[in-house]
């Protein structure tokens, strides 16, 4: 059974429905990578299973998240906030936002194991810089004293990464946690997290729109589009073999080797807010493949035949006609 | 036989260096942002500059463009020295070298509508239009960037980022310049918007003869679009790739490449090698700004700064190791 699983999620903020019908799953000790533009609903995912929506409003309207067992939107508020931290780690983008400029950041760690596991001073202080070296943070007692002002961003979120390790997570979510980093430093962070799925057996959900960084690091792949699933399917064959037009035209956005000058096309239109979604496939808009009857009705996620899953009626049409 | 054409810019000895003072009363401090830099940018060719934060690749771009004057060296365009210039002298130079920057949001007065956006340049520069010529110019400049008439009289916060930067493009267009310094112009884009505008920026370029310099911090991206790169690293130029699939040499070139990774999984970088952190630019080590992360660095890349030296194939480097 996959550690997590997500099924027919659909949310609701104050009437405006931003995820309609979400589902995947993520294994211990896989990389699960969760892909789209701004306004895809990558983060909204993530706070949905963080349990997290009330705080801006919004609730699960429909569908599941089990975690290792559990219903999470079953789940009153302190069993959520025992899981939170504990069982299920969370790294932001930026940051400063899970960081107290005020606090040291060695205090900051220690935190976490003197809460979730019960630590005294001196033993969370002990794991904490035993943590960081694991990171590869250099002068780990040392930096341990420092306040986060007095560190590089690189250095930063490592501090958060260790933060998110410290209380032994099953779970961690990373909302695009190298985004706001320079290229050699970026290209750190993701060999770290991919280390320490390989070592630790944690399951990382990484929540990117960059292409390059999910062909790198990512086991399996769930593209989102306007808040829906386009397509899922394993990292190679999603490269390899992409079956959804918006999939198709995403990796034909990123520059590569061998790609003439002029070739780079780009995809018409931009993704549409939540409150002017098209009617039928959201994508229909901006599609080389539009059907007539992609404005009229949604096309349901279809397991194909040989793996993943697409959302496409021009595919069910290929699948079906040969 | 024609004498071969001037490069259109000769960067030659170029510096800059900021002072701040830390609190009110403490010492003041010294930033080198760029340092002795020189740089042929030919024309009708994309000359790239890659580097990661403060590696002064934003500073050389206002400088060329003369938002910033500098603190040491020379620019001249097109036979005309910038530093030279009187302001209506400056003035007039404008009209040909223009920026297009990455946050079109904030180069546009939020209460301009559209079409004011695009004539504010005419009138920076003293341009007076008649309701007619205005018209067809804002008209003619939004057929430019490929964004519908029927924009012009919409406000900056209703369009998307990608028809902002379109505008941002549209006004740098205005006077139908010869030089095109673009500083990040998608890096706060998505993707599919990011290959929209570089499709678009190809196609300007060969419409209307362009010179681009092109600054990004992304090197798979500039691989694509230029035809030279200039790589930089804390204010410095360490290497010049005469083409854009020219083989690394200086090391820290290697690492950039290593760590940009490719859109395919059957390509995964081993980056296990990588360590370090970008130094400070407020005190740069005396020598090799990079040997403190360089796995090849001696005594020697401690002691002394290595010169950029240049090959008979246009191939410069600055490494006492290069590799090869």
């Amino acid at each position: 059974m996959a550690l997590l699983e997500v099924s027919d999620l659909s949310i609701d903020i104050a009437g405006i429905k931003p995820l309609d019908g979400i589902g995947f799953s993520v294994d211990e000790g896989r990389i699960l990578g969760l892909v789209g533009e701004s306004g895809s609903g990558k983060s909204l995912t993530a706070l949905s299973i963080m349990g997290l929506l009330p705080l801006i409003g919004g609730r699960v309207e429909r569908g599941s998240i089990r975690f290792d067992g559990i219903e999470l939107t079953a789940q009153p508020e302190p069993a959520l906030r025992r899981l939170r931290g504990r069982r299920i780690a969370f790294i932001s983008q930026n940051p400063m936002t899970s960081l107290d400029p005020v606090m040291r950041v060695g205090a900051q760690i220690d935190q976490v194991s003197r809460l979730h596991l019960g630590l005294d001073a001196k033993a969370a202080a002990a794991r904490s810089i035993a943590l960081m070296e694991r990171l590869r943070i250099p002068a780990a007692a040392t930096v341990y004293h420092h306040y986060p002002h007095e560190l590089s961003g690189g250095m930063k979120q490592r501090i958060v990464i260790t933060m998110a390790l410290s209380a032994d997570p099953d779970l961690i979510i990373a909302d695009e946690p190298t985004t706001a980093l320079d290229v050699t430093i970026q290209a750190q962070i993701v060999q770290l997290l991919m280390e320490l799925v390989r070592d630790r057996g944690v399951a990382l959900i990484l929540i990117t729109h960059d292409m390059g960084v999910v062909a790198q690091a990512c086991d399996h792949v769930v593209v989102l589009y306007a808040g829906r699933v386009a397509e899922s399917n394993g990292v190679k064959e999603i490269f390899a073999a992409p079956r959804h037009p918006y999939t198709k035209a995403l990796i034909r956005c990123i520059p590569r080797d061998g790609m003439t000058p002029g070739s780079l096309a780009g995809i018409p239109g931009s993704v549409p807010s939540v409150a002017k979604y098209p009617s039928g496939c959201r994508f229909h808009p901006r599609c080389p493949d539009v059907l007539k009857i992609c404005p009229e009705a949604v096309p349901p996620l279809e397991p194909q035949p040989f793996g993943g899953a697409v959302a496409c009626h021009a595919v069910a049409a290929r699948v079906t006609h040969g | 036989m024609a004498e071969p054409m001037r490069d259109l810019v000769q960067i030659r000895g170029l510096g800059k260096t900021f002072e701040s003072r830390k609190g009110l009363l403490g010492e003041s401090r010294r930033l080198k942002a760029v340092t002795a830099v020189d740089l042929d940018i030919p024309r009708g060719k994309v000359t790239g500059v890659v580097g990661e934060s403060g590696c002064g690749k934003s500073t050389l771009a206002r400088l060329v463009v003369r938002l910033l004057r500098p603190s040491e060296g020379s620019i001249t365009f097109d036979g005309a020295d910038l530093q030279q210039q009187s302001n209506a002298g400056m003035r007039r130079l404008r009209r040909r070298i223009q920026m297009v920057f990455q946050d079109p949001y904030s180069a546009i007065d939020p209460r301009y509508t559209i079409a004011d956006a695009l004539l504010e340049p005419f009138q920076v520069q003293g341009v007076r239009l008649s309701l007619a010529e205005a018209r067809a110019k804002v008209d003619e400049l939004l057929d430019m960037v490929r964004l519908g008439r029927e924009l012009a009289s919409s406000y900056p916060h209703q369009l998307s980022g990608g028809q902002r930067q379109r505008i941002g493009i549209a006004r740098a267009l205005a006077f139908r310049p010869d030089f095109l310094v673009l500083d990040e112009p998608t890096a706060s884009l998505d993707v599919s918007i990011q290959a929209q505008i570089v499709a678009l920026l190809e196609q300007l370029k060969t419409e209307l003869g362009l010179t681009y310099l092109f600054i990004s911090h992304d090197l798979g991206l500039v691989r694509y679009f230029c035809d030279r790169i200039v790589v930089m690293y804390l204010g410095r130029v360490v290497e010049i790739l005469p083409e854009p699939r020219a083989k690394p040499r200086h090391p820290y070139t290697r690492t950039l490449l290593d760590s940009t990774f490719a859109p395919d999984p059957t390509q995964r970088r081993d980056i296990s090698r990588l360590t370090g952190e970008i130094a400070s630019a407020y005190d740069l080590p005396a020598g090799c700004a990079f040997a403190a992360r360089c796995a090849f660095a001696d005594e020697t890349c401690r002691a002394k700064v290595p010169e950029l030296m240049t090959d008979a194939f246009g191939h410069a480097t600055a490494c006492f190791h290069p590799l090869n």
